[in-house]
């Protein structure tokens, strides 16, 4: 026979007001199965706590209802307090008559009667309560880190110094990301790559580091604490190991016009190429596609193709039949820091976006985006640091920057705001006056948005010192006019439709997630909004944890951010991996799913339709040996309770522990009768 | 039926399987048969009285049929869209079961009728049929089949359901329903019915009650029929069982029209074609989340 001891919660005066709680534990007390029902003012008090304690010890209680405010709130505390006076915590649930009842009722009889039927019928569920261990799960004290942006960077650095070992996964030949190709950067105009090279240099150098460029993710298997990750990486066509970085190939190589990368364009590379003199790793990849050999070998040519970067290479190291190779590696965590990508105003877009027809779709020339303007303003840049335009390569004496292009704009399909483009747009002002001391700078803007330390200070001094000319407004068409570019807008301050010439015309761009981030998303069963920026778990609470356990977000990746956000952002998923690999096993609630192998039938529509991956398949025998079925095993360490299976299962042969049907059915019965 | 006979010999006698299931002549017409012995091969008959869909007996759940060792199995078009459901719900492994299809020209709602194939013999599932030749086995057996007699009729009558006011329609589903004495015989002969505890008989808690009464009826029949969304086969076998004339078809045809216009899916006899219960699509609609 059950022994239920049920505590009713005045909550001071938060419950107690609306409630009247010595009527509810009254009446409860009454019910089959309950052998102790009090009601206190201050329940997860310490003498609150005390009491449910001497009660299980004198009443020798088989579970205890804490009739009070959300299990958000205090399950683990009673829990806890079960636990200590010896009775298995999950034996111990919560009847929340606070937020379901004193706070959103007035009449005090009948909020007390519905308090009386929400701790009667969670009094029935407890009777069918179970004891469940906490599970307790290995950890590997490795992370992962995809993306080597600032913010992978820096989550690395943090990991490594922690005393984790970092395997740094990034795609690119070389890390370093978008803050490798800034010029100054703001509030306080500093050189981008002097602050971020050493940095660089740091993760290449650093004992616990392993450092993978030019690499991908593969497949993600396993759950926190024990994730098995494949990581493709890609031929370089050059052998890393010996490889002394000196350059020679990229001198010899014959195909000298390719558009580079690093600088949007703006600026021309070889065929085997580093992506910028910095870069790290110092060692170049072949870019298939544009070498004269491969060309030569696709199109049949057997003799003489190019090869004049092996010949040029003293040590060796150029090797033309290298082949992607694939490691696996065991990590507890995962960083993502794959950062993001710039909205492009062309005719092409990807499925719910548009492009700028009236800003001629990208084709008119000196109409450039942030990025590239961020290349012609570094002094490594390809115009040496001077602002030259594209088309002709003179000075622009007047440039025009639009805001908000694509970003708060849901006819173009981008409704959110993309945060760090007022405050670029008015650093730019300013690097443009600083080189060109006659140049005008005027500003297109909806509004400004600086709410940093210092941030309204700069874009003040952009408008008060360096005299760029803000315009309140939107640009609704832009046409070329000769060697000018006519920006025809409305000054929504004066209410006056404004038509400005411009030498060159700079977007400031909507940020948004890298292309094709939905298929990582996937392999790490990690959610993403509908633009592709990942889900933090909580927007408040958990910022930089996503909702599968063990997997972290920093950067650009979870939504536009600058660099003192994404450098925060990556500290505090450190932390938060830190403290995971503090531990020497994991706890998780056992609220997981659990099969009962005799009854499965092995149909597998809970291993197709379980979110996070969990069901796996096993071999059921009999005495002898003989196979007799295979059934689906829930793995406890990756299932996450969200009971998908259990709904699916035609057979409702797989359950969740602490809620299963029979709990629920009683729950449900103990209200209608 | 030779070229079957004599492909049911060899399979037997070279020890390639245990067992042939298929059809014989019996006391009340044509009835399955389990060929173990080559030499009663020549009892296998197949003709418009086979309409048994014998593909529940691969079910794993039947220990007398593991016995006898390997199966092969006489499929019509529609019986192999069952072998591939059990198939892709891992129940049958490819490699155990030797598959001999038989091209169909239409089958009798009744096996025991010695009446040729008409309108009014023909089973509802067969007019305007599409699966009549089997691609999914190993050995094809017969001549190409005329075109089964009649008009479908079927989803005429599902669109006078979905014509009825709310009200009316439960009437009438209360009334056919009121009439199942729970013998479970629907569940039995459906191949795609294999759990090995089924919901309608589980206790603690009992989701459906399990004795003849209007209540724990219709939601036996309306659990059975979403169990069956997107897995049902149509082979009719449902309601060729049931001893209360209950017009199961309909319920399962509707479903597999939803199925069909909200998951693109139709019963196939491709075991790749995943299920639609355990498949995602980006273009599944998906109203319902906002
Ligand atoms: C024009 C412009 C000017 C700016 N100026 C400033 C400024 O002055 N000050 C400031 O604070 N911020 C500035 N920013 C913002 C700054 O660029 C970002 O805050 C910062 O780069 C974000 O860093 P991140 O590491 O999150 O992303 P990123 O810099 O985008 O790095 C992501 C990295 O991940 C890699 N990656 C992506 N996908 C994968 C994958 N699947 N597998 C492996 N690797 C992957 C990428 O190759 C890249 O190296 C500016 C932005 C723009 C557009
Ligand atoms: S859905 Fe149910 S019966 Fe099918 S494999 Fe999963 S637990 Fe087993
Ligand atoms: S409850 Fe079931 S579906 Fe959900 S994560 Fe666990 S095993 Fe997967
Ligand atoms: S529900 Fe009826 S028609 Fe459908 S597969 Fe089962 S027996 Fe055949
Ligand atoms: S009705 Fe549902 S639970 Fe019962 S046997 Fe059929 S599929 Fe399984
Ligand atoms: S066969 Fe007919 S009577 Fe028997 S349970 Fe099924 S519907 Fe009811």
């Amino acid at each position: 026979m059950a022994r239920i001891g049920v505590f009713v919660c005045h909550c001071g005066e938060n419950i107690g007001r609306t409630v009247d709680c010595a009527r509810v534990a009254e009446e409860l007390g009454k019910l089959p199965g309950v052998a102790h029902a009090i009601d206190y003012k201050y329940m997860c008090s310490d003498p609150g706590q005390a009491l449910i304690k001497q009660a299980i010890a004198e009443k020798k209680l088989t579970g205890v209802v804490v009739a009070a405010c959300s299990p958000h709130m205090h399950e683990k505390t009673f829990r806890r307090a079960c636990g200590s006076a010896g009775l298995n915590p999950f034996l111990c649930e919560m009847a929340n008559v606070r937020e379901h009842c004193s706070w959103i009722h007035e009449d005090r009889d009948a909020a007390t009667d519905k308090a009386v039927d929400l701790a009667r019928f969670i009094v029935e569920k407890v009777k069918r309560n179970v004891p469940l261990e906490t599970i307790r799960i290995p950890v590997t004290k490795r992370a992962l880190v995809i993306g080597g942006g600032i913010a992978g960077i820096q989550a690395a650095l943090d990991l490594a110094d922690g005393g984790a070992e970092v395997i740094l996964v990034e795609k690119e030949p070389s890390i370093g990301g978008h803050m490798s190709q800034l010029s100054e950067t703001f509030p306080t105009l500093d050189c981008s790559q002097c602050i971020l090279t050493p940095r660089m240099v740091e993760v290449y150098q650093h004992p616990n580091i392993k450092l993978m460029a030019y690499s991908e993710v593969a497949e993600v298997g396993g759950y926190i604490g024990n994730f098995d990750v494949k990581i493709r990486q890609k031929a370089r066509y050059v052998d890393a190991a010996n490889c002394n970085g000196c350059g020679a190939c990229q001198k010899a190589c014959i195909v000298r016009k390719v558009p580079s990368e690093f600088d949007e364009k703006l600026g021309k590379r070889t065929a085997i190429y580093v992506p910028f003199p910095q870069a790290v790793p110092n060692i170049p990849v072949i870019d298939r596609a544009s070498c004269a050999y491969f060309k030569a070998k696709a199109k049949g040519v057997k003799k003489d193709a190019c090869g004049k970067c092996k010949e040029a290479c003293s040590k060796g190291a150029i090797d033309y039949e290298q082949a992607d190779t694939f490691v696996t590696e065991k990590v507890g965590a995962i960083v993502v820091a794959t950062g993001y990508t710039l909205y492009s105003i062309g005719k092409d877009q990807p499925e719910g976006l548009r492009g700028y027809g009236e800003y001629g779709y990208g084709t008119i020339p000196d109409v450039i985006d942030g990025l590239q303007f961020e290349r012609l303003a570094s002094a490594s840049g390809p115009t040496a640091g001077k602002i030259l335009r594209p088309s002709d390569g003179k000075e622009p004496k007047r440039i025009v920057f639009l805001q908000c292009v694509g970003s708060r704009d849901p006819a173009k399909g981008i409704e959110y705001c993309s945060k760090i483009c007022c405050m670029y747009v008015a650093k730019h002002t300013m690097l443009y006056r600083h080189k060109v001391h006659d140049g005008q700078a005027t500003v297109f803007y909806m509004d400004i948005r600086a709410n940093g330390k210092g941030y309204d200070e700069f874009v003040r001094r952009a408008i008060e010192e360096d005299g760029a000319r803000y315009v309140r407004g939107r640009v609704s068409r832009m046409y070329r006019d000769g060697e000018t570019i006519k920006v025809q807008g409305f000054d929504t301050l004066s209410g006056e439709p404004v038509v400005i010439d411009a030498d060159m015309v700079v977007l400031a761009t909507a940020i948004r997630p890298q292309p094709g981030i939905e298929q990582l998303a996937q392999k790490l069963s990690a959610s993403y909004d509908a633009h592709g920026f990942f889900n933090e778990a909580h927007p408040k609470l958990r910022p930089v944890e996503t909702n599968t356990a063990g997997v972290y977000l920093a950067g650009a990746c979870q939504a536009p951010r600058d660099i003192p956000d994404s450098v925060a952002m990556a500290s505090a998923a450190a932390a938060k991996i830190l403290g995971l690999f503090s531990k020497a096993e994991l706890e998780r609630e056992p609220t997981v799913a659990k099969v009962d192998a005799a009854l499965c039938a092995g149909c597998f529509h809970c291993e197709r339709v379980c979110p996070y991956g969990a069901i796996t398949r096993i071999e059921v025998r009999d005495r002898k040996g003989n196979l007799v079925k295979i059934v689906a095993e829930v793995n406890p360490g990756v299932c996450q309770g969200c009971g998908t299976c259990q709904a699916t299962c035609p057979s409702k042969s797989v359950e969740l522990q602490g809620f299963t049907d029979e709990q629920i059915w009683s729950e449900i019965n103990a209200l209608l009768a | 039926m030779k070229e079957l006979q004599e492909l049911a010999r060899t399979l037997l006698s070279s020890g390639t399987v245990g067992v042939v299931i298929g059809w014989e002549e019996g006391p009340r017409g044509a009835r399955p048969a389990f060929i173990t012995d080559a030499a009663d091969s020549s009892r296998l008959i197949f003709d418009h009285r086979c309409t048994h869909n014998l593909a529940t007996y691969l079910s794993p759940r039947r220990p007398h049929m593991a016995r006898l060792g390997k199966a092969a199995i006489v499929v019509k078009g529609c019986d192999a869209r069952a072998v591939a459901g059990l198939l892709r719900e891992t129940q049958v492994k490819r490699e155990d079961v030797v598959i001999i299809g038989v091209r169909c020209g239409g089958v009798a709602a009744d096996p025991a009728g010695a009446k040729p194939l008409t309108a009014e013999t023909v089973a509802e599932r067969c007019p305007g049929c599409t699966a009549r030749e089997p691609h999914l086995a190993d050995h094809v057996v017969g001549e190409a089949q005329p075109e089964p007699p009649g008009a479908p009729t079927r989803d005429a009558r599902i669109a006078e359901l979905d014509a009825m006011s709310a009200p009316k329609r439960w009437a009438f589903w209360q009334a056919e329903f009121a009439r199942c004495i729970r013998c479970n015989a629907c569940r039995e002969v459906c191949p795609m019915c294999f759990c090995e505890r089924c919901v309608g008989d589980k206790t603690e808690p009992q989701w459906l009650e399990s004795s003849p009464h209007p209540r724990g009826n219709f939601a036996w029949h309306v659990t059975r029929a979403l169990h069956q969304a997107g897995r049902c086969v149509d082979c009719g076998e449902c309601q060729r069982a049931c001893p209360a004339d209950i017009p199961l078809g309909l319920l399962n045809r509707k479903i597999a029209g939803i199925v069909a216009d909200r998951f693109d899916y139709r019963a196939t006899d491709d075991p790749t074609v995943p299920a639609p219960i355990g498949a995602f699509s980006m273009s599944d609609r998906q109203e319902f989340i906002l």
